[in-house]
């Protein structure tokens, strides 16, 4: 049986901490310990920090929603927002991190580096796009770590 | 986010409190980048109170990190909480910051 629950903000950078309190709240049915519940906060801020800046630009007034899905054996969170559609094939190209080398700042820079850190707090992560509503989804198995 | 400032030996210290997060990077940018521009260039941020950090957070140490390079100096962590130490980690940036358990050797590492 899944149990799901829907949450919506405005797309404003201070809106986003709401949505962190909610999962903190979620996750204590999932018996995950702490250092995996803040693994998947991370890559829900990370993903609500995306529609807030890159989907609707950094403007406010636009709604960002998170579908919480619950399950025995997974938990599944859906990014939902009306604005800019993301290239599918960026979640494609996000990867592992490369070693920054402390002589070159030019690669010590994580911007855009969202995605590649969702994907690695997260087992599926998956971006679809439909009559103008883009989804990000992400799910993770429960009873087990996730890998380092 | 709360931010305290107080300086040893030319050497400033700021401790960081709440979560480091895309709503308090612009205030946090700006205040570390005028202590930097102010000061030695020589920073230990004293993360012990930041219970979470998200990328754009990250993306605010390094900015400021840069500007103390630029002055030829450093900035170096001190006191990461796991949730903390992992997200530098996992984006590898243990490589380019030093880190931290006690301010003594924090201190020592900037003298």
């Amino acid at each position: 049986m899944t149990r799901t629950i829907s949450l919506s903000i405005d797309s404003r950078p201070e809106c986003i901490e709401l949505l962190s309190c909610a999962l903190y709240g979620l996750c204590q049915l999932t018996g995950l310990p702490a250092t995996e519940v803040a693994r998947i906060d991370l890559a829900m801020v990370e993903a609500a920090n995306n529609a807030v800046e890159h989907a609707y630009g950094g403007e406010s007034g636009h709604p960002v929603v998170v579908e919480f899905h619950l399950t025995p054996e997974r938990f599944c969170l859906v990014v939902l927002d009306r604005g800019a559609a993301m290239d599918s094939r960026q979640l494609d190209l996000a990867g592992t991190f490369g070693d920054p080398d402390f002589s070159d700042p030019d690669t010590w820079s994580i911007r855009g580096r969202g995605l590649a850190i969702i994907k690695s707090c997260m087992d599926v992560v998956e971006y679809h796009t439909r009559d103008g509503l883009n989804a990000l989804s992400m799910s993770r198995a429960l009873g087990s770590a996730h890998p380092a | 986010m709360v931010l305290t400032h107080r300086t040893v030996e030319n050497i400033d210290i700021v401790a960081l409190a709440g979560r480091l997060v895309m709503a308090d990077v612009p205030q946090v940018r700006q205040r570390l980048l005028a202590i930097v521009e102010q000061g030695s260039g020589k920073l230990i941020l004293d993360l012990a109170e930041v219970g979470f950090m998200d990328s754009s957070g990250l993306s605010v140490l390094v900015s400021v990190f840069k500007a103390a390079r630029a002055k030829s100096g450093e900035v170096v962590l001190l006191h990461l909480n796991p949730t903390v130490r992992s997200l530098i980690e996992l984006t590898r940036l243990q490589q380019v910051f030093s880190i931290f358990d006690d301010e003594a050797t924090a201190l020592a590492r900037l003298h």
